[in-house]
C-alpha cells in the first residue's frame, strides 16, 4: 500500500495552508522533469507531493520599468518565445531555447531547473549573470526574496526549506547591458563534455567595457561567477584582441577550477569555442574583420 | 483517487493511483496503447502526446497533472476511417520503418502544424529534437511532414 497523496492547490492561499504543515516527505512537483525521474529511481512512495502546476495565477511573463517578473510555473517554451525575455534578458531566452527538446521545454519551469540545483543545470547560469532573484512563498504566508545563487548550493541541492516555494522569478531591468549564453553537449552526455557560459557586458559608445559579468556552468557542483575573468575585460574595447584576451583568461580559469580532472583538456578548449560563439552572436562585425563604432 | 480525463474528446472517470504516470493510464486504464514506453525518462519521445495544444513526454508526467486537461492521442488522428494527413505522407514517404517511434513522432509532428501550419525545416527539426528514430534517419520524416504542409 503507497501512502502518497497529491494536493494540487489552486491559489496561493491553498498553497500556504499545504506548505504550513509541509514535513521532510513533502515534495514539489512543478513540470516533473526532473522529479518524476528521482521519485522513480529513488522510489519515493511515501509522503505528499505538492502540484504546483493548477495555480494558473503563476502563470505570467510581464515587465514593469524595473524588472522582468516570471511566474513560477510559466513553462521554458513560454519563456523562450517571449518578446519581453527577449528584450530585456537575452541571455535567458536563449538559455531556455536549448534546454533539452520541445516536449521538455513545454513542460519544464524555471523554478524546478533552479531548485534542482543540478551543475549543469542551463537556466541557473543565465539567471546568475543577469543577477535574478526568486520570489518564495513560506507556510507561514510569509513573501520574500532571495538571489538565485544563494538558492542554488549545487550537485543537486538547494537552500529552500521544505515549506518555501518559488512562486517568482524577477530579473533587474538594464537597459544599457546586453547578455548573452552558449552552452556545449547535452545533460546527459558524459560530464567531460558538458559546459556552459553566461556573460553580461556594459559598454560605452566606444565599445570600452564597463561593466562585466561572466558566470561558467557545469566547472563545479554550481555555476560560478567569474570576477578573474570579468576584472580583466574591465576597460577594455571591444574588438579581436579583446577576444583573444577572453579566451585567454577564461582558460586560465578553467585550469584554476578543474586542473588534474579528466574533463581539463576536454573543457579548456571547448571554453575558448563557446567564447567565440557568445561573441559571434552579441557582435557579428567583429567576426568578419570589421571594427566596431 | 477518482479523478476526470478528457482524451480525444471523450471523459473519463478514472479511478488512479497517485503515483501513476499519464502514459500508464493511457496504455494500461484506457488502452490506448498508441503511445509508447521507450525510455521512460524524456529522452527518446516514443510517449509524445499532446497536452492542452502542446507535445509533452507522457512517461515523466504524473497522471493527476493531466486531469482535467484535454489529452490528444495518437489514437485520435484518424477522423471516420481516415488516416490523418500527415499520417499518409508518414506512409508514402517511407517514414514509418519498425514503427515504434511514429506514434510520438507523429504527435510531435501534429502539434507543430497544430501551432505552425508552414513550418521551416528548420521548425520541423526543432519540433522532433526530442524523437528519436532507430531506423529511418530523420530525412523521410522530414520530407513527409512538408509533403503533409503543401497539401494543406
Ligand atoms: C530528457 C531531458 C533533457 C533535459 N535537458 C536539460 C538541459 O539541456 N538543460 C537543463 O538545464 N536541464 C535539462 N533537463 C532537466 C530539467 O528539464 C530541468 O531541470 C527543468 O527545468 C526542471 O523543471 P520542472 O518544472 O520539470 O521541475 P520538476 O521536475 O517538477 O522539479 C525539479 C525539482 O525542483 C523542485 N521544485 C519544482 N518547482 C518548485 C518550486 N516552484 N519551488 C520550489 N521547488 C520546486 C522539485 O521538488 C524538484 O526537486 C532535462 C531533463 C530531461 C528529462
Ligand atoms: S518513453 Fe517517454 S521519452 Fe522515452
Ligand atoms: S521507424 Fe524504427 S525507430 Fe523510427
Amino acid at each position: 500500500m503507497n501512502e502518497i497523496v497529491i494536493k494540487s492547490p489552486t491559489t496561493l492561499k491553498e498553497l500556504v495552508q499545504i506548505l504550513a504543515v509541509a514535513d521532510n516527505n513533502t515534495y514539489m512537483l512543478s513540470g516533473g522533469t526532473d522529479f518524476i525521474i528521482k521519485m522513480r529511481r529513488e522510489k519515493i512512495n511515501n509522503g505528499t507531493i505538492i502540484n504546483l502546476k493548477d495555480l494558473k495565477e503563476l502563470n505570467y511573463i510581464t515587465n514593469t520599468e524595473d524588472y522582468v517578473k516570471i511566474g513560477g510555473i510559466t513553462t521554458l517554451t513560454e519563456i523562450s518565445c517571449s518578446s519581453i525575455v527577449d528584450k530585456y534578458a537575452t541571455a535567458l531566452k536563449e538559455a531556455t531555447g536549448k534546454v533539452g527538446s520541445t516536449q521538455i521545454r513545454n513542460a519544464a519551469t524555471l523554478a524546478g531547473n533552479i531548485a534542482n540545483s543540478a551543475p549543469c543545470a542551463d537556466t541557473v547560469t543565465a539567471l546568475m549573470a543577469l543577477s535574478a532573484k526568486v520570489k518564495i512563498i513560506n507556510g507561514s504566508g510569509e513573501i520574500y526574496e532571495k538571489k538565485v545563487d544563494d538558492i542554488v548550493l549545487g550537485s543537486e541541492k538547494n537552500s529552500l526549506k521544505r515549506d518555501e516555494v518559488i512562486i517568482e522569478v524577477n530579473i533587474p531591468i538594464d537597459l544599457e547591458a546586453r547578455s548573452s549564453f552558449g552552452k556545449i553537449g547535452s545533460r546527459t552526455a558524459v560530464t567531460i563534455s558538458k559546459l556552459n557560459m553566461a556573460v553580461t557586458f556594459k559598454y560605452n559608445h566606444e565599445m570600452v567595457i564597463n561593466e562585466a559579468m561572466v558566470v561558467i556552468g557545469a566547472i563545479g557542483p554550481k555555476a560560478f561567477n567569474s570576477s578573474t575573468v570579468a576584472n580583466s575585460l574591465l576597460n577594455k574595447k571591444i574588438n579581436t584582441q579583446f577576444i583573444y584576451l577572453f579566451e585567454e583568461t577564461l582558460q586560465k580559469q578553467v585550469d584554476e577550477a578543474i586542473l588534474g580532472r579528466a574533463s581539463h583538456p576536454y573543457k579548456r578548449e571547448a571554453i575558448r569555442g563557446l567564447a567565440d560563439d557568445i561573441m559571434k552572436r552579441m557582435f557579428p562585425q567583429i567576426m568578419t574583420g570589421g571594427e566596431l563604432s | 483517487m477518482e479523478m476526470e480525463f478528457n482524451v480525444n474528446g471523450i471523459k473519463h472517470i478514472l479511478e488512479v493511483d497517485p503515483m501513476e504516470r499519464l502514459l500508464d493510464v493511457l496504455r494500461n486504464k484506457l488502452k490506448l496503447t498508441g503511445a509508447k514506453e521507450g525510455c521512460g525518462e524524456g529522452e527518446c519521445g516514443a510517449c509524445t502526446i499532446i497536452l492542452d495544444g502542446v507535445a509533452i513526454n507522457s512517461c515523466i508526467v504524473l497522471a493527476a497533472q493531466a486531469a482535467g486537461r484535454e489529452i490528444l492521442t495518437i489514437e485520435s488522428l484518424e477522423k471516420d476511417g481516415e488516416l490523418d494527413r500527415l499520417q499518409k505522407a508518414f506512409i508514402n514517404n517511407g517514414a514509418v520503418q519498425c514503427g515504434y517511434c511514429t506514434p510520438g513522432m507523429l504527435m510531435s509532428c501534429k502539434a507543430l502544424l497544430m501551432k505552425n501550419p508552414a513550418p521551416t525545416e528548420e521548425e520541423i527539426k526543432t519540433a522532433i529534437e526530442g524523437n528519436l528514430c532507430r531506423c529511418t534517419g530523420y530525412t523521410k520524416i522530414i520530407k513527409a511532414v512538408k509533403e503533409a504542409v503543401k497539401d494543406i
